[in-house]
């Protein structure tokens, strides 16, 4: 019983300071981002309070222009992947056809392949396409998902033969099933590998950077880049803290409403 | 099952078509565009700073007005590095940018590969063009050259000196009207400039600093001007008794005297140190003048970095490039552009607002540059110093030869291993990778 409130207590304290580790930098970064520019570094700001920062930033950069890019790049590049890695993940699960392990390995495959390898391939294959400099251009290598065919096939073989069939004994046909059999059941993973897709879309700044160019079709990072990377001279910390903070706040913000489905979600995943 | 297939033939179909339309279209596009202006494709970094990226997009819509034939598109590109990843990207995929500023010492791999094209003939051709060429200062001038040939004209560009605290040295008994001249001045100043919470100087050893830094000091302690590396950039001479010594002198600073910091300081930290009075003498940019000069709590001063066998320090910075195989009325169009963006008042007022040093002769009688001098006297250093400077270690596959040579400073730094041996082991590798220019 002692032991037992010890270990407790010791879990506890641990999360805290965990949590207080994981939470500093963003502590640092809002009151950076919202106090007077000064040249002494500390973690709590030390001069006054200020718009000036957030407000010189979202001048200095058309950001409303490439949150707008940045949203619908993002979500459009999720509904995509949703609908081909769900028929994708269906088919290597359930069908039987020639080739499906062969398939599943080169899909497989994939995962290793680190997407910075794949630019200029990609780009060439764009650029035959007539699509470099567009949204689509972007999109395009990402509609299909092997992160997320990996996740649902594991999740839609979980489910029971006999629940599928009881569904098509009831009078469903093949789309009826995966809508009402197979896709509930692995909602957990649809969650999970939303919130991959989204914040790595979110986050993604060479390949924008080198598909686009005009500032019509750019996104999000782009503009942070033009602050963070500028470092020839001195680092800008209350600039570039300011444009973190405008970029970082949508999702802070989705984060932090939906933390409890997130979490239940990665437990129910797998993925940790 | 045979449901299935169907559809997905028919999806399969249908993408396809889709494509085909779209590549279609954009083809088409492109085609009514060579009816209009010419279009020209201009890809700049941006390292200094958010208002750098409005500047460049006013300079080339002023352009773009002068000139209804010619349209300039800004694109910004990230850092230095994005730059080349997305120039490379471009040309692969037959879509080469026309004209970009991109780092002087890029400028072999440029020429090697095949991205940058010789500007000789350009330059022979307008009927001002060698006075153009001569007005640029010598110092900044001297890399643009590969083989004899120039390949691009200076437009970003930078020197390192010295900043010093004036009130830190009349604390500690130092004339703050007479800064350090020599490496031993210097030693000796740093060792009175120390106290428990001020080291005497510092110096950024961050890899893609220490090498600029490392460049200059070798400058300094070599008798007859002779580099880190040969003038055609096949061969490197990193472990010459000189540089050793000079690099043996950087330790030296740091674990035998303790008048700077041990360990490795950040480039972007430096300024801030300085300025929280941390440390009474840096080695930084001619480009933190407007940082320091703006945020500076006490008196400051500004030197040449102080010489050992005679003065130096390497120059750094980005130039104009006009890529490799475009149409002659395309180079022609971006000869245009760089004339405008280098013109002399244009020029003085670049590097005011951007704090890069002005690239020509003629800048330095404008009105613009004149009253700068006069307002921020500490800013002409960096003028009077170009004369002495030359440019920073730069070769063929030049990222490569930096890393190498960063990397080994670096051990040097940390005690891994001896400077002599530090050296010997970057010179080993990099003539490695020299050894296919050879």
């Amino acid at each position: 019983m002692y032991q037992r409130k010890v270990k407790k207590i010791l879990i506890t304290v641990m999360s805290i300071l965990l949590a207080i580790v994981m939470l500093a930098p963003l502590i640092w970064l809002v009151g950076t981002a919202f106090s007077e520019p000064t040249f002494n570094m500390s973690f709590l700001p030390t001069t006054k309070f200020t718009l000036d920062n957030i407000k010189y930033v979202w001048e200095a950069i058309p950001f409303g222009k490439y949150y707008i890019n940045t949203i619908t790049l993002v979500v459009v590049t999720f509904c995509v992947q949703f609908i081909t890695s769900t028929l994708a993940g269906y088919a290597l699960a359930v069908l039987d056809f020639k080739g499906k392990t062969l398939i599943f390995a080169i899909i497989f495959m994939q995962i290793i392949i680190p997407n910075d390898v794949l630019i200029t391939p990609n780009y060439m294959t764009l650029s035959d396409l007539g699509l470099i400099d567009t949204k689509l251009g972007i999109m395009l290598p990402f509609f299909g998902s092997a992160l997320a065919i990996f996740l649902l096939r594991q999740h839609f073989k979980t489910v029971p033969k006999a629940l599928a069939e009881a569904a098509r004994l009831d009078g469903a046909n093949t789309w009826q099933t995966i809508w009402r059999v197979y896709m509930p059941t692995a909602k957990p993973a649809y969650l999970s590998f939303a919130v991959i897709s989204v914040s790595y879309h979110w986050n993604n700044y060479l390949w924008p950077l080198i598909v686009t160019n005009a500032p019509e079709n750019r996104t999000l990072t782009v503009g942070l880049a033009i602050f963070a990377k500028s470092k020839e001279a001195n680092m800008q910390w209350a600039n570039v803290c300011a444009a973190t903070f405008i970029i970082i706040l949508p999702l802070l913000l989705a984060f932090f409403i939906l933390q409890r489905q997130f979490m239940e979600s990665f437990v129910g995943a797998g993925i940790k | 099952m045979k449901k299935i297939k169907k559809y997905l033939a028919l999806m399969l179909v249908g993408v396809l078509g889709a494509t085909t339309f779209l590549a279609g279209c954009s083809k088409e596009k492109k085609k009514e565009e060579s009816n209009g202006p010419l279009h020209l494709t201009f890809y700049y970094p941006v390292n200094v700073g958010g208002d750098t990226a409005k500047i460049i997009e006013g300079l080339c819509a002023e352009f773009n007005e002068e000139n209804p034939d010619i349209v300039v598109e800004p694109i910004y590109t990230g850092n230095y590095d994005d730059t080349v990843t997305k120039i490379q990207t471009a040309i692969q995929g037959g879509t080469p940018p026309d004209v970009f500023v991109n780092l002087a010492t890029q400028r072999f791999t440029m020429a090697d590969t095949g991205m940058a094209m010789p500007l000789d003939d350009l330059i022979a051709s307008d009927e001002d063009g060698k006075e153009f060429i001569q007005d640029f200062l010598p110092g900044f001038m001297e890399d643009s050259y590969v083989d004899g040939k120039i390949y691009s004209i200076p437009f970003q560009r930078s020197t390192e000196i010295m900043y010093y605290n004036k009130e830190l040295f009349k604390k500690a008994g130092l004339d703050p009207e007479k800064p350090p001249t020599t490496w031993d001045e210097m030693l000796e100043y740093a060792k009175k400039l120390t106290t428990d919470d001020c080291k005497g100087v510092g110096l950024a050893l961050n890899s893609g600093s220490a090498q600029w830094t490392f460049t200059g000091f070798c400058l300094e302690n070599s008798k007859d001007g002779k580099m880190l590396m040969s003038e055609d950039g096949k061969k490197v001479y990193f472990d010459t008794p000189e540089n050793v010594e000079a690099l043996q002198f950087w330790i030296d600073l740091q674990n035998k005297h303790k008048v700077m910091a041990e360990g490795i300081v950040q480039w972007t930290d430096l300024p801030t140190q300085f300025l929280a009075q941390e440390v009474a003498m840096i080695y930084h940019t001619t480009g933190n003048m407007a940082n320091i000069n703006s945020n500076a709590e006490f008196e400051f001063g500004t030197c040449f970095m102080p010489g050992n066998k005679q003065l130096g320090a390497a120059t750094g910075g980005g130039n104009f490039f006009i890529a490799n195989g475009i149409s002659e009325e395309r180079q022609q169009a971006a000869w245009k552009f760089i004339r405008f963006m280098t013109e002399t008042e244009r020029a003085a007022q670049w590097s005011l607002d951007t704090g890069y040093v002005p690239t020509r002769q003629s800048c330095f009688d404008t009105d613009i540059i004149k009253k700068y001098y006069e307002d921020v006297p500490q800013a002409k250093v960096a003028y009077e110093q170009i004369e002495y400077a030359k440019p920073e270690l730069t070769t063929y596959n030049a990222a490569e030869i930096w890393r190498i040579l960063n990397d080994n400073i670096q051990a040097a730094v940390v005690g891994d291993v001896s400077v002599e041996e530090a050296l010997k082991n970057a010179q080993k590798e990099a003539e490695e990778v020299l050894a296919e220019y050879q």
